[in-house]
């Protein structure tokens, strides 16, 4: 049988939603993630949408595949052991200051009976500085780390990204930290610890918000865009509104092959206007053409335009609902779709986010694990 | 000087615009050898040092000119691959096989390569062959669809999310592969679709779906599915006029507990004792009425002040921050020296910043910035190191065979 790619690999998962998107993806491609709850249940199992209103939490499901839960009641002297010989048999440990049972393991004496121990720690702002005790939940990390400020339509406020976007950056970074730390490791190197600042991370997903602030002025144009729906800082890529729903339409990346399909569907306007040949008035072109773009797609079926462009090679998008994207013939065609089992039923549930087609792997499901289990499978001693 | 982590891995790099090349950045932030591959013809645009957006995403790179039209750049490319751990691009599917470089002839030289190949749609499929930069993603997977305010399709996230985040899967997914390749001994060819990353993000939406038939809507600044209010964002004292000079300050009070203390940390007013207010249900149910309220408080402050008021109360606040407060009045980034020059910028294009490596490897820091090159500028010293080519032939290359 094939193993995923990270078989073999163990990784103790401390981490809340600043991390757990790391510790999924660790185990989704074949580590043994093992995460600790406390008795009365890991408490990002409340987190919504739950299934069929009040049952087991989805987005928990969704985070926590590919893991084993093992119990530990901190009042018990075993599970307090158990979970300092999980650590010292680890290769990867993942925290998050403030989560369940970080207080229970002596850190230091876990590093010292495993110095290959790879740890990396997220936490919002990092090991230091003034804001590093801020409490940042999703829609504060997103604000201070620069992404809502360019979120939004100049009529409504400032917006977060939809869901869980902001911790899912942090999560990954995690996940790569990890595989880096072991890498050294693999290479003679020590284990050691790595810290991840939720804030960091943001901020060098912003695209064009740092570009600006340094180059803006050089560019002509500012150091702060403001945020303009869905217009692309380029000004080269809009969402329109079409018949039914829609779509994110460009001229980009052959203005010209744009020109000859609204020539053809006589939707051009004064496109032919000399003025727009000079290279001067390329701005002014792009301009014009988005006016009338938007106006012909206006007349148009989002989805059937969006099948045209493709086959044209032009790379618009049709804004998708969700529930078109069960039946994506892409997703279906490249078998991406996994299932898991949630409350006794066998749901449809995301594949992994890319393919390593030598060592094959999906979200599994996940499962309980009892702390005689553990000691059992891995030859421990009940007590040292 | 300490070790990087990832020193010793080579990687041949032919990624462009975003999501490859931020893979590689974060790799070469670790201390990978990666060599960019480009030529005179391709760098133009955003594709050429001349461009901001190039120099944001192509630090820590050595640059190697390859025009793969000429007769020997084929031969040239795969004794690279021979040396090389990873062979990475974000091309339409099958570029590097029509060049005669693909994981076909490059396993056969090398097997222990790994390919990662970072299209839009991935290899094989109905859409296999389309064309897609991040907006389109984004409208494809959901994400446009779903952020913004209710009853409005034509918001979604402002920057290009998934080009950064498909540049991180690409990284995470060449580590699995070399960690795979330690047990098998081989290299791997990764089919990375950047729509499948980017519908993977809406994990918990389709689970929703699935389960309870229940498609998910935006919600603006609202959670989704937690009972959770106040939850938005507060005008304050704008700097200037227009968009450019708005303040708003993000609220989230996730507990009853937080509540109380923003409550007594806006002095008590006497709207916000009704007791209906004492639940998060009782909060969410009277949501217009209570962010009125908060507003009203918070238009005529400080949005800094505020935010710090707040924090040192306990209560979840953060100033909705822009590029000019990142660079210089965030003190936390500043405190980490986050946000940098590099030590030797291009003596023509002056001044380059980097935002650094947000990972802080206690023993093997990645602190060392080289600036983004010009093509070919590395061509002596890449086809030293890895080829062992002197600089007699980098000079013939370059005068008339392919390193151009």
């Amino acid at each position: 049988m094939t193993q995923g790619a990270l078989h073999g690999m163990r990784v103790v998962d401390l981490s809340d939603e600043r991390g757990i998107f790391g510790a999924k993806l660790l185990g989704d491609f074949g580590a043994d993630v093992v995460r600790p709850e406390p008795p009365e249940g890991d408490p990002l199992r409340r987190r919504g949408p739950h299934l069929g209103g009040d049952g087991a939490s989805l987005w928990y499901a969704f985070f926590a595949t590919s893991r084993r839960f093992l119990t530990i009641d901190p009042g018990r002297d075993d599970d307090r052991a158990r979970l300092q010989q999980l650590v010292e048999r680890a290769e990867v440990l993942l925290t998050c200051p403030g989560t369940f049972a970080i207080d229970l393991v002596d850190l230091e004496a876990a590093r010292a009976a495993n110095p290959g121990l790879v740890h990396v720690d997220v936490s919002s702002f990092g090991d230091s500085g003034p804001w590093r005790d801020f409490l940042a939940p999703d829609l504060v990390a997103g604000a201070l780390g620069g992404n809502v400020c360019i979120t939004g339509a100049r009529d409504t406020t400032p917006l977060k990204w939809f869901g869980e976007l902001n911790f899912m950056v942090s999560g990954i970074y995690a996940a790569i930290a990890a595989l880096a730390g072991r890498r050294f490791v693999r290479k003679g190197g020590e284990g050691q610890r790595v810290s991840v600042s939720v804030h960091e991370c943001l901020v060098s997903c912003l695209e064009h918000v740092l570009m600006f602030a340094w180059y803006g002025e050089r560019m002509g144009r500012g150091r702060v865009l403001p945020r303009q729906g869905g217009t692309h800082w380029s000004m080269a890529y809009t969402v329109a509104p079409a018949r039914n729903g829609a779509i994110m339409i460009t001229p980009t990346p052959h203005i010209d092959a744009q020109l000859a399909w609204l020539i053809e569907e006589d939707a051009h306007g004064d496109l032919l206007d000399p003025k727009y040949g000079a290279p001067e008035n390329q701005p002014l072109l792009i301009a014009r053409v988005m006016q009338l773009m938007r106006e012909w797609v206006a007349t148009q079926d989002a989805e059937a335009l969006f099948h045209r462009a493709q086959a044209r090679h032009s790379p618009y998008g049709w804004v998708q609902p969700i529930e078109r994207l069960p039946e994506n013939p892409q997703l279906e065609a490249r078998g991406w779709w996994s299932a898991l089992q949630v409350d006794g039923q066998t749901l449809r549930a995301p594949g992994t986010p890319f393919a390593l087609p030598d060592t094959p792997a999906a979200p599994r499901d996940s499962t309980p694990l009892s702390g005689d289990e553990l000691l059992a499978e891995l030859g421990w001693e009940r007590t040292r | 000087m300490s070790r990087r982590p990832l020193e010793g891995l080579r990687i041949l790099d032919f990624t462009h615009v975003l999501a490859g090349a931020f893979a590689t950045r974060v790799l070469g932030d670790m201390g990978a050898d990666v060599v960019k591959v480009n030529s005179a013809d391709r760098a133009v645009g955003h594709n050429n040092l001349d461009s901001p957006f190039f120099m944001m995403w192509n630090r820590n790179k050595r640059a190697l000119a390859l025009d793969m039209k000429h007769p020997d750049a084929r031969e040239l490319c795969l004794r690279l691959v021979e040396q090389a751990d990873v062979v990475i691009d974000n091309f339409a599917v099958g570029v590097l096989d029509r060049w005669g470089i693909g994981y076909a002839d490059g396993s056969a030289r090398n097997p222990r390569v790994t390919y990662v190949q970072m299209s839009g749609m991935g290899e094989g499929g109905p859409w296999s062959g389309f064309v897609t930069f991040a907006p389109t993603i984004h409208a494809l997977c959901g994400i446009t669809h779903l952020t913004g305010v209710p009853g409005r399709e034509d918001i979604g996230a402002g920057t290009s999310y998934n080009d950064h985040q498909a540049g991180l899967h690409g990284a995470f997914a060449i580590l699995a592969a070399l960690e795979a390749r330690e047990r098998t001994g081989r290299g791997q060819h990764v089919d990375l679709s950047q729509f499948e990353v980017g519908v993977n993000f809406l994990g918990p939406s389709l689970l929703d779906l699935f389960g309870n038939g229940r498609a998910a809507r935006p919600t603006g600044n609202a959670l989704p599915y937690d009972v959770a209010a106040p939850h938005d964002v507060y005008p304050c004292r704008p700097q200037g006029e227009g968009v450019a000079g708005e303040r708003w300050l993000a609220l989230a009070c996730l507990t009853d507990a937080q509540w109380s203390r923003l409550r007594e940390a806006m002095g008590d007013p006497g709207w916000a004792r009704d007791p209906a207010f004492d639940t998060a249900v009782g909060r969410v149910g009277a949501k217009a009425r209570i962010d009125a309220a908060i507003a009203g408080w918070t238009r005529g402050r400080d949005a800094y002040e505020t935010m710090m008021l707040l924090q040192s109360a306990g209560v979840p606040a953060g100033v909705v921050q822009d590029g000019v407060d990142l660079v210089e009045h965030d003190a936390q980034l500043r405190h980490a020296g986050f946000l940098s020059p590099v030590d030797d910028p291009d003596p023509e294009l002056g001044p380059t910043w980097v935002d650094r490596l947000p990972l802080h490897f206690e023993k093997t820091p990645c602190d060392q910035y080289l600036r983004p090159r010009r093509v070919g500028e590395d061509n002596a010293s890449v086809l030293r190191d890895w080829l062992g080519i002197d600089e007699a032939g980098v000079l013939a290359g370059e005068a008339d065979g392919p390193l151009r």
